[in-house]
């Protein structure tokens, strides 16, 4: 048991180095620098305890926002967005006829770089030319035409149109978790008498939950970084409406080169994660041994 | 068994070993600077490259740089294309409080973010000691390159920005490029009569064809709209010119423009212009070019195109922040470096931008030559017209503080769908400019 | 009651092929576009960015090769992000297993620790990071960004793969245990092949993750010689000048030779899965 224990350590020890070395140390600096007035411009780096804090809660009007804007759509991508990926690999799991065309092609946009596909969405939102005021005017609905991407009511939900329905990541792992099904479980289901929709929800869905508990981790976490799709459509506007804490980090950072305020729009950012991660954790009960 | 596993992490070992080496050859130090043969070697980081369109000239002034110092001093290229990843990385170099030895912003503003760091050498020795360098000085290009009386950079480019006009369009409905801005908006209502829009306009990336709009609004409103507009990094808009012309630009965006202006970035406007869909497009020199590319427009459309001061008459006129030598630990680095940038801006090297590419030279020493002329005869024309009016400044963005510029791009969409005054667009981008305080 | 039931089986079929047929169409839409856009003119693509093409030339791709080094950076590209897989991979199945099967003090707090680089910002931790890695003489290295992009798909890799180790019934170690295996014979040997599928999406994904990455990629590398296939995207767009057709005739080299890796990457995945079906 003892060399068991080695061997433990030597298991963990390379990927304890990584993240000393490459999360550890800037995780140290992030929380450390948003306690000071830390900027390039004027240059300035002074020690002002939980000012940057206090600022950012009570009297940022862009922060709200921002805060609002990103909640919404950690909501969103954590039920829609990952509910469409999973319909989609219990659909395919069955494996239906062209079934492996469509989970290649579903993942096809997770490939092609984020600034193609916001491109891709400035064409199809177009005022002019653009696809859905094309539709629209087709079928006589004039009225309903917009500049999607820059009036203030429909800004937001444009904007989470181009990343919403490219649910490729949760499809591929949820699938490759039902592949990994014993088919064996699946039979002695069957000869109990189960419809294929029983089946999906009594017997495979538990044995996926985990899985699932992953890719909604995971679209939690990719609201928290997502930044550059919305800064090359809309920059964020039309003023705040699609500003979300991401984008202001980068803002605060790069643009007005204020690393300490930047730093606590980070921290922010880290402590909305982790709680929403446990919480997650929670709800699927993933840190439960499956034995 | 055991064999097979210290064997498998052996190779997994070599591997990463074998890539550090690959990596190893191909490493350059950024401040590693002495080669082989006491030959000091500049790593000069740049943006100018690919479809940017002073790539050719850096290219040519390297090799022709190379040739000349040869065996004492050699510029190796580093390629950073597009220059907001330059500027990107330039940022996080200088918060990491180091630079390249040559650093060239093209109109961005990095000298005041290096200086903050204390990271840029004095030029002032050098230029007071070489009586050719400092006749390139002109006293704009003075004011941009020095602090405090110091002189830290060297400009060799300078921009030239009023507006384009479509003459076939212009002959159609009968009109001139106007001399007043009332002529100006008469001009707009008569193309519109003749169902043709008259600008193009834009809000994304700073909104680069509308601020200039705006600008020359403020800047020929009275003296002080003039003297705001000269004004560099102002933190106060809620001033009456700017507030006035912000509320003429929401007019323009409501009349006077494509559908599309509202979210259009600078390509979108241009295409409009190119595909004759608008009439006029304000922006600079560096435009004339295009106008020939058969990519871009249709064949001949650079026959159609006229060029004009703003009402006023007023244009934008000013020596881009030049290039400067950042400090380094090894002198000869930084002797060479300013070697480097005297050549860069050396009268030859505009000379040569000039005729080969239309930049036009900072320097006043600088002649528009017979060759230039007939290579971008508009750009000798826009030249000869801008010397009779002394009313110029910097552009509206230009002027600003970085953090405004994407302000500018969130609030002006509300602004033309009248969503917000113009009162309130002013307050917003003074807000985003205290924040540099 | 029996041709109830398959009037019913009909529509669900029904339905079951219009959503796969919506995904396919939503889908493929993106990279449609793209193709079709390297095929037209600058101005066609800003005139009207969703008409057809109305010639059909080559000339955006010759022009994305003169333009850039796309294909140098195509292979630095291959090699990092392949390397950085493989070690991420490796490492964090390591990891996961002890996570997924051993107990010790503060194992989930650790696990939270570790997770927490999920929701790290980037834009945050890009100064740090630049300080480590020059620090470490590896800036303007292949192996820096193998290391950086090894720890970015650290979070997501550690989860899958615990999640799929804990998903082995413990019987098969047991078993292996009995055989006199010790610790390290039964995780390669055993462990690992019963957790191909999460292995294989987390291979999936880290590759994917680095393949895209660009930020790391522009602030640690300086030289051609090391840059990677994202950064060239920057050569076709400046201020004021653009070729957009070069632009996405590059992007589509790019994403075409990771469309056909990924095609029989899971193709791989799939076979391995049904032949090696875990069997209690």
């Amino acid at each position: 048991m003892k060399r068991n224990k080695i061997w433990m350590a030597a298991f963990l020890a390379p990927a304890i180095v990584l993240f000393l070395l490459i999360y550890a140390i800037p995780l140290v600096m992030v929380f450390g620098t948003s306690l000071f007035e830390y900027r390039l411009m004027p240059n300035r780096f002074e020690f002002i305890g939980i000012q940057n804090y206090i600022e950012l809660l009570t009297t940022d009007p862009v922060f709200k926002q921002a805060f609002v804007n990103t909640i919404l759509w950690i909501l969103i991508h954590c039920t829609l967005h990952v509910f469409l990926g999973t319909l989609l690999a219990f659909i395919l799991y069955k494996k239906p006829r062209g079934w492996k065309f469509v989970r290649v092609s579903y993942m096809i946009p997770n490939i092609i770089s984020q600034s193609a596909i916001a491109m891709i969405f400035v064409n199809v939102f177009n005022p002019q030319y653009g696809v859905v005021n094309s539709v629209l005017g087709a079928l006589g609905l004039e009225q309903f035409q917009h500049n999607w991407l820059f009036e203030q009511a429909t800004a937001f939900p444009s904007v989470t149109m181009t990343w919403l329905l490219f649910a490729g990541y949760t499809t591929t792992l949820v699938l490759s978790q039902c592949l990994s099904v014993d088919e064996s479980i699946l039979e002695a289901a069957r000869v109990d008498g189960a419809t294929g929709f029983q089946l999906d929800v009594f017997v495979m869905l538990p044995l996926v939950k985990k899985m699932i508990g992953t890719t909604v981790i995971m679209a939690a976490s990719y609201m928290l970084q997502l930044f550059s799709l919305i800064y090359i459509t809309t920059g964020g506007g039309p003023q705040s409406a699609t500003t979300n804490l991401p984008l202001m980090l980068y803002q605060t950072a790069m643009k007005e080169n204020n690393y300490g305020y930047a730093n606590t729009i980070g921290v922010f950012i880290i402590v909305l994660g982790v709680v929403s991660m446990v919480l997650i954790n929670k709800a699927f009960r993933m840190n439960e041994s499956d034995y | 068994m055991k064999k097979r596993i210290t064997a498998m992490a052996l190779a997994a070992l070599m591997a990463a070993g074998c890539l550090a080496g690959c990596g190893g050859g191909t490493s350059g130090d950024d401040t590693q600077s002495t080669g082989e043969g006491g030959e000091v070697v500049i790593n000069y980081p740049t943006f100018q490259v690919g479809v940017n369109t002073s790539a050719p000239v850096v290219a040519q002034l390297v090799e022709e740089f190379n040739e000349e110092y040869k065996g004492k001093y050699r510029i190796e290229i580093e390629e950073i294309p597009g220059d907001a990843n330059y500027l990107e990385k330039m940022k996080v170099m200088i918060s990491g409080g180091e630079l390249p030895p040559v650093v060239y912003g093209g109109g961005e503003k990095l000298l005041d973010l290096a200086l903050a760091k204390d990271l840029v050498v004095d030029l002032t020795p050098y230029v007071e000691a070489d009586p050719e360098w400092k006749a390139n000085y002109s006293e704009e290009a003075l004011a941009v390159d020095s602090r405090d009386g110091k002189i830290y950079a060297s400009s060799n480019e300078l921009q030239l920005i009023g507006y384009f006009y479509n003459k076939e369009l212009f002959d159609q409905v009968g009109i001139k490029p106007a001399e007043t801005w009332d002529e100006f908006f008469s001009n707009c209502d008569k193309l519109l009569a003749a169902g043709i829009t008259p600008l193009s306009m834009d809000t994304g990336d700073g909104a680069w064809c509308t601020q200039l709009l705006m600008g020359a609004m403020i800047a020929t409103s009275g003296d002080e709209g003039l003297e705001f507009m000269k004004t560099s990094e102002p933190d106060n808009y809620n001033v009456q010119p700017v507030i006035d012309a912000a509320a003429t630009i929401q007019e323009m965006f409501q009349k006077y423009t494509t559908k599309d202006a509202v979210g259009g970035v600078y390509e979108n406007a241009a295409n409009n212009f190119f595909s004759e869909n608008t009439a006029m497009i304000a922006n600079g020199t560096w435009m004339i070019g295009d106008f020939s590319d058969t990519t871009k427009t249709a064949e001949g459309f650079d026959q159609k195109v006229g060029v004009a001061a703003f009402p006023g008459p007023y244009v934008y006129y000013a020596p881009l922040e030049g290039m400067f030598v950042t400090k380094q630990d090894d002198p000869a680095l930084e002797e060479a470096s300013v070697e480097m940038v005297k050549f860069f801006t050396s009268k030859y090297a505009q000379q040569l931008g000039l005729e080969t590419q239309g930049m036009l030279p900072a320097s006043p020493e600088v002649a528009v030559t017979d060759a230039a002329k007939e290579k971008f005869p508009l750009l000798a024309e826009f030249l000869e017209m801008s010397q009779s009016i002394d009313t110029r400044s910097n552009n509206f963005t230009g002027n600003m503080y970085s953090n405004v510029k994407d302000v500018v791009s969130q609030q002006m969409p509300a602004l033309a769908t009248g969503d917000i005054t113009p009162e309130q667009f002013c307050q917003a981008l003074t807000d985003a400019a205290q924040k540099n305080k | 009651m029996y041709k109830n039931q398959t009037a019913k089986d009909w529509l669900l079929t029904f339905l079951k092929y219009v959503y796969m047929g919506l995904c396919v169409l939503v889908a493929l839409f993106p990279i449609v576009w793209v193709i079709m856009s390297s095929f037209k003119s600058n101005k066609e693509i800003l005139s009207n960015g969703l008409a057809l093409p109305t010639s059909f030339s080559f000339d955006g791709y010759v022009q994305a090769l003169e333009i850039s080094p796309i294909m140098k950076f195509f292979w630095n590209s291959v090699i990092i992000t392949t390397t950085s897989t493989v070690i991420n991979v490796l490492l964090l199945a390591m990891a996961g297993y002890v996570f997924a099967r051993c107990r010790f003090r503060f194992k989930n707090a650790l696990y939270l620790l570790l997770s927490t680089s999920m929701v790290i910002p980037m834009t945050a931790v890009i100064n740090p990071v630049y300080t480590v890695i020059k620090t470490l003489g590896l800036s303007n290295t292949r192996t820096g960004l193998v290391i950086v992009y090894a720890a970015l798909s650290m979070p997501l890799s550690l989860m899958i793969l615990r999640g799929a180790f804990s998903a082995i019934p413990p019987s098969l170690e047991e078993a292996a245990y009995v055989d006199g295996a010790g610790f390290c014979r039964t995780f390669f040997q055993i462990m690992m092949p019963c957790a191909k599928g999460g292995l294989a999406s987390a291979a999936v994904l880290a590759f994917l993750n680095g393949w895209n990455e660009f930020t790391f990629a522009l602030v640690l590398t300086s030289s051609t010689d090391v840059r990677t296939l994202p950064l060239s995207l920057g050569y076709f767009t400046s201020s004021f000048s653009f070729n957009y057709t070069a632009m996405f005739a590059a992007i589509t080299m790019a994403v075409i030779p990771s469309i056909i890796v990924f095609t029989i990457f899971q193709e791989q995945v799939c076979a391995s899965l049904t032949a090696g079906a875990v069997k209690e």
